[in-house]
């Protein structure tokens, strides 16, 4: 309102105009809150009004690209500057005390709208991934139940994920972080009408949700000590505030980062997508792994001075749980053959080693590492959404689900193949250049890293490999001749991905165009030989793959499998015993309590009433003189007895 | 005779300026018209003829109506009310029953008018839900509009002689419609409900008699009652375990909910959802008024209890919503949570939490009967209740679907809704008093997560059961009232101050719920403000 006020003042003084300017900086002010609404907007759309498959397509992409182009605008704003942008509007704002400590005489929500360099590129990888994951979809997707609200999931998403990026008051955080989640429960439980489908999105709902309240609850504890929300308020009075101590922000600390943790999908939080990764639509589990680790990345990010506030001790427990996330994820890659799940992991693997990095740069503390972090999952994002893509475009035209029966991709598929290949090296390579920035092979996290980046080279070539080599066989309805390559209008798209992640890879490794351009500050190149280094555990993770796969595709695959199924008696037998002993007995007395003791109970207090009332209808028709003869006779033998020394 | 009633609003009438807010509006009837006007309304449904039902679709509209016009009323209250005063508003005073000292007291503050919203919202969406009525359609109305009056009466008492008469008069009505119109197990319902509404009833009425007697005897005024300090924290503390009783009978919570399985199960869907939405926010707001805001000693001490009390209602609500076999039992527990929720936050005795508990009277009760209505009226359209039979729904009756998600979501608090800012001041106001108990409400919230997850899958997104009955989705008078309740979980979960004009603080047309409700609470909090800690070294 302002700028269009402004620009109608400048035509009215009269002054000659000296041709036209413009100057992007002058539109943030009405760019970025259109950024964040225009998503809401389509999303509003939909729901109202939008019924047939191919416009709900059109208009969630059509929302997706404004808010792109947005977000391109906002960058272009931002380029010259160092300063974010900040604007806040009021949602709540209510007084709640007139004495006490000053903070918490009010509280106040704000919807603060900030934005820097690294939230435009964090907006600009969330979305691509949506852009190419909706072509792809509008494809690929055709079969999918339920388009209409599909798509319109998709615009809540993207909406939610604006509004968490710019977000700098925690309580506006939670609330787009919680409306996200919601958002990706739906969309990964989209597939109504299956069962395993629903029962495994139960996982999708529950374990999250459980990160979430983790998040919720450190909020609310910060809140509780300090009073304040807004973190450009908090962190400098993290250490000030009357009352602190080091105890309370440890707890904070490892509340926010179980939250973030689960977003992450760090091992053991990670089962919310690998459990949904065969029965989710390929869309929603693209876009749930993609763009979930750019906003938890972001918001580690922006939480990690709290975090390092806490005690060294804390940063480098949370750099340990990194570092075994990092490793066990790819190691359980390893096990299994179902290629979506295996690519999951693997990105769930790599974006580990992303945040170990991140987590590194605020311990030492070096700025570079830190943003070598986020770049790293940046570019791993797309890669993510790109390799389950063309894994599920694999997996739908050779109608199986596990790499024992695939095969013969690269001669069939080739483009899809070639996609599964790429977006494999796209994380291996970005993890491996992140980590040259900030690790050096000789520390103990460095080793750990490096064996998770040589667990990520190998499964992404194995995954290739197992689709793309080796004999495609007949089975039960299933004719191998028929596999071909999927349709031409979807091929481009996993591409599309895979450009996005490998420019942001490519650009990291100079720093000027890159890792300068997020924090407007001046970061120095990776050594070469450390860069070489890394690559070179990255291009023997590969050459371990090749070698056993070509010496022996299907003793290999034979071996995960078996490994998978002893981890699945494992895991089954945990679970079981779980249900058994925990979750059985729980819910067993909770129904006893409502279907036989409290109903029993409410029964015999009724009969007692009943009882009572009937004594007392009897009472009524005794004679009196005896009835109160009798009565004075037991008081008098209960007196004696109760009493000391009355019969003495 | 309510078009005089209101008309009698029009009419400037001189008031005693020492009554606070009654220059405000142009009349000091106005909260007795709230009261009484349905009662009058019920009288003229139930004395109007009715040769072989042949007006009973007019009756059915004269309630509707009667609703509309006191959320007309209620509406230029909402609009005129000061937030800045924190003294009762509206307030209308007349000497009754001298000889006890009961007084006809009316009077509403912050909380109060937040629930008075609530209550008129529910009012109509009871009616709307009712429309479906077909026997003896001019009892079930008559006594409907009772209901409501005797829960607006309720509210706005301020004797507690006149409390505890509207209070159990709730019981009467609700006890009859179900008795009247319920399903299969209405006996068992309905004694279930008066058992333990009489029970919280006897519980409150001894309550209150210690406090009378405590203050000398001569007046019923909650001024005098329940004025902070005017009793010792002995009988404070024997008072508050009393009100506890009552308030947990009525919420309610655990171990006294045994009536509102059976309640939400059989009984009409217009019942269910007044009761859900307001009849059991009553015992919060008792809660409210006669522990926390009254009793300061009695409320630290007995926080903890509280606070368990809470964690125990929703851990259980979750855990028995997880096991069960009926979507109507299922919604029954669901609805327990935000009840939980907000016993939570009366349990922290922080401001924030105070503020919270308040907010969340208003969209518990929202999320309450949006969850048992819609629920309901699945079980309706899907002709049976099993979750066993239910399946694969969503294709079939979309409009449904999202409002039960959306009634599930509200439930479990998800951002967009009115249930989000509402949890999170409570918890945020929790936190710091109550962090245990704020651990296992949240814990609990995480398996109502599952629970939900299941319900959902079961009903909506399984596999479609082929022996199951025919089914249609909402009709269009369904889709109304549920669509009122989650838009009014929508509106105030967008806007929760009131939306304003761009760059200025100027409301459009709503003034902000969260602005109304804050009148008064700061000296309702007062006693429990928090320290100013000392400037200490971290450890």
């Amino acid at each position: 309102m302002n700028f269009f006020l402004a620009q109608i003042a400048t035509a009215a003084s009269g002054s000659r105009s000296s041709g036209f300017t413009f100057d992007p900086a002058n539109t943030l002010g009405w760019a970025v809150p259109l950024l964040v609404i225009t998503p809401l907007t389509a999303f509003v759309i939909a729901l109202t009004s939008v019924r047939t498959r191919r416009s709900s397509a059109s208009l969630a992409m059509f929302g997706a690209v404004v808010t792109m182009l947005l977000t391109l605008l906002v960058g272009w704003g931002l380029a010259k500057t160092k300063i974010p942008f900040l604007h806040a509007y009021q949602y709540i704002n209510m007084p709640v005390a007139f004495s006490g400590p000053t903070a918490f005489q009010s509280f106040a929500v704000d919807i603060v709208l900030r934005v820097d360099h690294i939230t435009v590129a964090a907006l600009v990888a969330v979305e691509l991934c949506v852009i190419g994951v909706l072509g792809w979809n509008q494809v690929m997707g055709r079969s999918e139940p339920g388009p209409a609200r599909f798509h319109a999931l998709i615009s809540l998403l993207l909406f939610a994920c604006v509004g968490a990026l710019v977000s700098w008051d925690l309580a506006e955080l939670l609330a787009f972080w919680g409306l996200a989640g919601a958002a990706t429960y739906l969309l990964l439980a989209h597939r109504w009408g299956s069962d395993e489908a629903a029962i495994r999105a139960r996982v999708a709902l529950a374990l999250p949700f459980v990160t979430d309240l983790s998040l919720l609850c450190g909020v609310a504890w910060l809140y509780a000590r300090y009073g304040v929300q807004n973190l450009t308020s908090l962190v400098p009075v993290l250490h000030t505030n009357p009352g602190w101590t080091v105890r309370s922000l440890v707890v904070a600390a490892i509340l926010l980062f179980i939250g973030i943790g689960g977003r992450l999908a760090l091992w053991p939080l990670h089962s919310w997508l690998t459990q949904t990764s065969v029965t989710a639509p390929p869309a929603a589990l693209a876009l749930a792994q993609a763009v979930w680790s750019v906003i938890a990345i972001v918001a580690l990010y922006r939480l990690m001075p709290i975090i390092v506030a806490s005690n060294p001790q804390t940063v480098r427990a949370f750099l340990y749980a990194c570092g075994v996330a990092a490793v066990v994820a790819p190691l359980l890659a390893l096990v299994g053959n179902e290629p979506r799940r295996i690519v999951t992991l693997l990105g769930a693997g790599a974006t580990a080693v992303g945040a170990a990095i991140v987590i590194h740069g605020f311990e030492v503390p070096n700025a570079t590492f830190a943003v070598a972090g986020i770049a790293c999952v940046l570019a791993i994002a797309p890669a993510r959404a790109a390799g389950v893509l063309a894994a599920s475009a694999i997996a739908a035209a050779m109608r199986t689900d596990s790499l024992t029966e695939m095969g013969e991709a690269w001669t069939r598929m080739r483009v899809s193949a070639q996609a599964l290949l790429l977006a494999g090296l796209v994380l291996a390579l970005s993890s491996a250049s992140a980590l040259a920035f900030a690790f050096s092979t000789r520390s103990r996290v460095g080793l750990v890293l490096g064996e998770a980046l040589l667990l990520v080279s190998i499964g992404a070539l194995r995954v290739f490999m197992g689709v793309a080599f080796g004999p495609l066989r007949r089975r039960r309805a299933f004719e191998p001749d028929r596999v071909g390559e999927a349709p031409r209008a979807s091929r481009g798209w996993p591409y599309l991905l895979i450009a996005g992640g490998a420019l942001v890879w490519v650009v990291m490794l100079v720093p000027r165009l890159g890792l300068d351009f997020l924090d407007g500050s001046k970061h120095p190149a990776p050594a070469v030989g450390a860069y070489v280094l890394w690559v070179a555990v990255a291009l023997i993770g590969f050459a371990a793959a090749a070698f056993a796969y070509v010496r022996n595709k299907d003793g290999a695959l034979k071996a995960s499998a078996l490994a998978a199924a002893w981890l699945g008696r494992i895991g089954g037998a945990g679970s079981r015993s779980f249900a058994r002993f925990i979750v059985a007995p729980a819910t067993e007395i909770a129904i006893r309590l409502g279907d036989r003791w409290i109903p029993a109970g409410d029964a015999a207090v009724g009969s007692a009433v009943e009882t009572t009332g009937r004594f007392a209808v009897a009472g009524t028709r005794l004679p009196v003189l005896p009835v109160v003869v009798a009565i004075a006779v037991v008081l008098t033998l209960v007196v004696g007895l109760a009493a000391p020394g009355v019969f003495k | 005779m309510m078009w005089l009633g209101i008309a009698g609003l029009a009419v400037p009438t001189p008031t005693p300026a020492a009554v606070p807010g009654a220059n405000i509006f142009s009349s000091p009837l106005l909260l007795s018209v709230i009261v009484w006007v349905p009662v009058i309304m019920a009288i003229a449904i139930a004395t109007m003829p009715n040769p072989r039902g042949r007006f009973d679709m007019l009756m059915k509209q004269i309630a509707f109506f009667t609703n509309v016009g006191l959320v007309f009323v209620l509406w230029i209250a909402y609009n005129q009310f000061e937030s800045f005063l924190s003294t009762p508003q509206f307030a209308e005073s007349q000497p009754w029953l001298a000889a006890i000292g009961a007084s006809y007291h009316l009077g509403v503050d912050g909380p109060g008018m937040t629930m008075l919203l609530l209550s008129g919202l529910i009012g109509i969406v009871s009616v709307l839900a009712s429309l479906g009525i077909r026997e003896r359609v001019r009892s079930y109305f008559c006594l409907l509009l009772l209901v409501q009056a005797s829960i607006n009466g309720a509210i706005v008492a301020r004797d507690m002689f006149v409390l505890i008469l509207f209070w159990s008069a709730a019981a009467i009505p609700i006890a009859l419609l179900i008795l009247g119109w319920g399903g299969p197990r209405r006996n068992a319902a309905t004694w279930r409900l008066v058992g333990y509404w009489g029970l919280g009833t006897g519980a409150l009425v001894v309550a209150t008699l210690a406090l009378y007697a405590a203050t000398g005897g001569t007046s019923f005024d909650m001024d005098v009652l329940l004025k902070v300090g005017s009793v010792s924290p002995r009988v404070q503390v024997i008072v508050g375990l009393l009100v506890i009783v009552a308030a947990a009978t009525r919420l309610p919570l655990f171990p006294f909910h045994g009536w509102a399985r059976d309640l939400y199960a059989e009984a009409p869907i217009g019942v269910t959802v007044v009761v859900a939405g307001t009849a059991t926010r009553l015992g919060a707001y008792l809660l409210l008024r006669a522990l926390v805001a009254a009793e300061p000693a009695a409320a630290q001490l007995l926080a903890p209890l509280l606070a368990a009390l809470a964690a125990l209602t929703v851990g259980y609500a979750a855990l028995a919503a997880l096991r069960m076999a009926d979507i109507r039992h299922s919604a029954a527990h669901l609805a327990m949570i935000p009840g939980g929720i907000t016993v939570l936050g009366l349990a922290a005795l922080s401001p924030l939490s105070i503020a919270g508990a308040v907010f969340s009277l208003f969209t518990g009760g929202l999320a309450a009967a949006l969850i048992v209505g819609v629920c309901a009226t699945l079980a309706e359209r899907a002709q049976s209740r099993s979750l066993l039979v239910l399946g694969g729904l969503a294709p079939r009756m979309p409009i449904l679907t999202w409002l039960l998600i959306i009634g599930g979501l509200a439930v479990l608090g998800v951002p967009l809704l009115a249930t989000f800012p509402a949890e999170l001041m409570t918890f945020f106001g929790s936190f710091k008093t109550q962090p245990i108990g704020a651990f296992a409400v949240a814990a609990g919230l995480a398996v109502a997560a599952v629970a939900l997850a299941m319900l959902l899958r079961r009903v909506l997104f399984g596999v479609p059961n082929p022996d199951a009955p025919g089914v249609s989705d909402a009709s269009l008078g369904e889709s109304w009232y549920l669509g009122l309740l989650a838009g009014a979980l929508l509106w105030v979960g967008v806007f929760p101050a009131g939306p304003k004009l761009p760059g200025t603080d100027a409301p459009i047309f709503d003034p902000g719920l969260m602005k109304t409700m804050s009148a008064g609470i700061s000296e309702l909090a007062a006693p429990y403000d928090l320290p100013t800690p000392t400037p200490a070294s971290g450890q």
